[in-house]
């Protein structure tokens, strides 16, 4: 089944039109939470009015092979290659990162970044958002992340539990269409109901992977005292592989295809490209344009692009949302806009973790617990890389298929921080530029030509062997977004500026990843090639040991959900306390990131909030009016006109 | 001064790669890659690589009048490359510019030093050659993998060994 992204649905809206509808929920980005709150919500009927800042035509295949040749010319192959950037929706990009010396704020790029601790994390402000560009891993949280506080004293407690999410997690994988045996993923505490399986099955391991856990299956770890066993595990994927017949009780599951306006035979099976981030060519893996195309289709859904959210505005009585401002560009590469305004009974920021409170903040509302863009959260990455004594055919297969899952979780995490270890089916891309920089330097300094060429690329390529060890960064109030009149872009709105720095909890853990990848690659006969650059923008010492730390692009934690309003900004329907008709959904509501890529999580969160949106928007049969004293009036025919 | 020849280019990337001539051909990159040599080092450098190229294959072909292209003596022909055109201050970057462009599809600026010292052409910027540049690279052949993001190898393919050559995998293996 290929999405079908209705023709014309990017151009159909006329702003000026909108904006004089009241629609029932007007969500804020086009990205994989607000496509998916779009979508629940015009199926139940609703009218919905999405904004998306970057600029949208129809998604079309052509489209998106503008992205992809975009990416095949690009000098420079990082995770936003493929996509175009615009002045007046100016997104983060990896490359940004520069060393931040104490009390110089860097503002040379989008974000502005404070320190002390550079990051490059990214995301991607086009029409489908930062699932464009994601690399597409699916973990589940496991179900001691949710309890972090009560088990080791650790970040915060969840309102929410395991149990509780759990069937938005199923929900979230039939939605994104994940690929996974359940026999591979139920450890660490995390359960399936029973007979549950994953819409597709497992996608193989790479032979890298094979090599890999040939040694390292049943190593033995012992920390904090528990022993266990490591072994090369399968991750769950969101992308599309080998329909399970046995799921949804026997029916089945039929993938998503590609978005395009029409029939195409692309957007089936994975077929190993190694090129998830940026971009996979075929669309085997999942991006928000396919839920946005089934959101769309509904015929309730308009969409308004070039619209970057301004203002939030605030009824002064009764603390709920009146309108969105947003400054509607008339074109990407020039300064001129229009200022228009979004009216809803619901309002839902789906922008992400960095956007969300920095809209907020733009517009005044620090939230009563003063909480708004705090605890501001992603993972770091520790990064340790060596050579195989066997050629391992490095750089095939998806970017990462397998790695190492058995260190997510333990009574160790009251001490230290917790990772999940990926095997990069990429090499050493990621940390030194593989295979080009070893090209260069074979040719350059090493007088390889010819055969010795190939000899030596054989030899320092195909054998490359690069441990990510994703580990889990906790929330802490003085990691934060905030705002300043003295940083605008484009279009006057205010830049993110962000203060950051890793916990001497993680470092603890970065320290321990750094000691088990010399004991992997001992295990493996590998050769340590591992090298931390003190000159590197994001190095950062630990006990007098050094260590290059990359961010994972897993933003969260910038509004926090909780049970109680003076320690949170949402409560766990991701409503704000502070505007009663206010959705604030996305990363920024996870009060802890675990060892997981957080899209899936995030994913199950707009499912189970969306319910939550009906029934407000069930219960409160009125739209307001704030033209009066700014209490809710009922009227029947504007309720009579949404259905 | 004539044009340099194509065949010539022909012959000595085949030198500098270790890629059958068909390979080369066969990527439709070729005509593309003269052109971008010429146009970033001028066609005085090229001509001079081409002819030192030669030289070095005369070198190695042994007695006169063997024109045949193969056997030539490897020892020979490589010490001959190495003297005649990568020790060079000029041809030495041009030609192992020609490698990278061959593998990575992409021409990288040359060195400062030698646009000082040969003159700057207008092509001389790091740049893609076309967007198809990109996917014949021929790193990802040496290496059994396919360029990220295109010509992918099928489904459950990354499970299988990589199809490298077995001449290659001998110095590594265990």
């Amino acid at each position: 089944m290929y999405a079908k992204f209705p023709k014309g649905a990017a151009k159909r809206t006329d702003p000026e039109a909108a904006a004089e509808v009241l629609y029932d929920a007007v969500v804020v980005g086009g990205g994989i939470s607000g496509a998916l709150v779009a979508l629940r919500l015009s199926d139940a009927g609703k009218r919905v009015l999405l904004l998306e800042a970057g600029p949208a035509e129809d998604l079309t295949l052509r489209g998106y092979e503008g992205y992809l040749d975009r990416f095949y010319s690009a000098i420079g192959k990082d995770n936003q290659a493929p996509y175009p950037a615009v002045a007046n929706a100016p997104m983060p990009r990896g490359t940004d990162a520069r060393r931040i010396t104490p009390g110089a704020p860097d503002a040379s790029a989008y974000i502005v970044q404070n320190g002390p601790l550079a990051t490059d994390t990214t995301y991607t402000r086009v029409l489908g958002g930062t699932t464009m560009h994601w690399e597409g891993k699916t973990l589940r949280m496991l179900p001691e992340d949710f309890r972090m506080r009560t088990l080791y004293g650790q970040g915060a407690d969840w309102p929410l539990t395991y149990e509780d999410l759990a069937p938005f997690y199923t929900e979230a994988e039939r939605e994104i269409g994940v690929s996974a045996d359940v026999e591979d993923q139920a450890y660490l505490g995390i359960t399936f109901d029973e007979d549950y399986v994953f819409p597709m099955k497992g996608l193989p391991l790479s032979y890298l992977d094979r090599t890999v856990a040939k040694d390292v299956d049943g190593m033995p770890v012992e920390l904090d005292g528990e022993r266990r066993e490591l072994r090369v595990r399968p991750f769950p994927q969101g992308r599309n592989g080998i329909p399970n017949p046995a799921y949804d009780g026997g029916r089945g599951y039929v993938p998503r295809g590609a978005v395009s306006a029409y029939q195409v035979e692309v957007g089936e099976r994975c077929q190993g490209n190694n090129n998830c981030v940026p971009i996979c060519p075929v669309q085997a893996k999942y991006n928000a344009g396919k839920t946005l195309a089934l959101a769309l289709q509904s015929g309730r859904v308009d969409l308004v692009a070039q619209a970057v959210a301004h203002k939030v505005h605030v009824d002064e009585s009764t603390h709920r949302v009146t309108e969105i401002e947003y400054r509607r560009y008339d074109r990407p590469d020039s300064p001129g806009f229009t200022t228009m305004r979004a009216r809803g009974r619901l309002f839902v920021l789906a922008a992400n973790a960095v956007e969300n409170p920095r809209l907020m903040l733009a517009s005044g509302l620090h939230g009563s617990s003063g909480l708004m863009g705090r605890n501001f959260m992603d993972h770091a990455y520790l990064l340790a890389w060596a050579l195989l004594p066997e050629v391992a055919g490095t750089f095939r297969g998806t970017i990462c298929t397998g790695g190492i899952a058995d260190l997510r979780g333990g009574s160790f995490r009251s001490r230290q921080a917790a990772f999940t270890v990926d095997i990069h089916n990429d090499g050493w891309g990621w940390a030194r530029g593989a295979p080009m920089t070893d090209l260069m330097s074979l040719v350059d300094s090493g007088g390889r030509y010819g055969e010795s060429l190939r000899q030596g690329l054989v030899d320092r390529v195909s054998r490359q062997l690069q441990l990510a060890f994703m580990v889990e960064v906790p929330a802490d109030p003085s990691n934060r977004i905030t705002v300043s009149p003295d940083f605008t872009d484009h279009l006057g709105n205010m830049r993110p500026v962000l203060t950051y720095n890793v916990p001497e909890y993680t470092m603890r853990g970065v320290a321990y990843a750094r000691q088990l990848s010399r004991r992997i690659f001992a295990r493996l006969g590998a050769e340590d090639h591992t090298a931390y650059d003190p000159d590197f923008w994001g190095y950062a010492v630990h006990e007098g040991v050094g260590y290059e730390i990359r961010g994972g692009n897993h933003l969260a934690g910038t509004h926090v959900m909780g049970s109680d309003p003076s320690t949170s900004v949402v409560d766990a329907d991701q409503r704000c306390w502070d505007h009663e008709n206010l959705y604030m959904v996305g990363g920024g509501s996870m009060p802890t990131v675990g060892t997981s890529n957080v899209t899936l999580t995030l994913a199950a969160l707009c499912l189970r909030s969306a319910r939550a949106m009906l029934a407000q928007l069930d219960s409160e049969t009125a739209p307001i009016d704030v033209t009066h004293d700014g209490r809710p009036v009922p009227s029947a025919t504007e309720e009579a006109a949404v259905r | 001064m004539t044009a340099p020849s194509f065949e010539r280019f022909l012959l000595l990337s085949v030198d500098l790669t270790a890629f059958e001539e068909t390979d080369l051909l066969g990527t439709g990159m070729a005509h593309k890659y003269l052109a971008k040599v010429r146009a970033a080092c001028g066609d005085e450098a090229v001509t001079a690589l081409l002819d030192a190229h030669r030289a070095a294959r005369a070198d190695a072909a042994g007695p006169a009048g063997n024109r045949a292209r193969t056997p030539l003596d490897r020892d020979v022909f490589d010490r001959a490359l190495r003297h005649r055109i990568f020790c060079d201050d000029r041809l030495g970057p041009v030609a192992r510019n020609v490698i990278k462009l061959w593998y990575a599809g992409m021409w990288y600026a040359l060195p400062p030093e030698w646009t000082d010292r040969y003159g700057t052409c207008t092509a001389a910027g790091t740049s893609t050659v076309t967007a198809a540049a990109y996917q014949e690279g021929l790193l990802w052949r040496a290496i059994g993998a396919n360029p990220p993001g295109a010509k992918a190898p099928g489904y459950g393919s990354w499970s299988k060994p990589p199809r490298i050559a077995e001449r290659y995998l001998k110095g590594a293996s265990r």
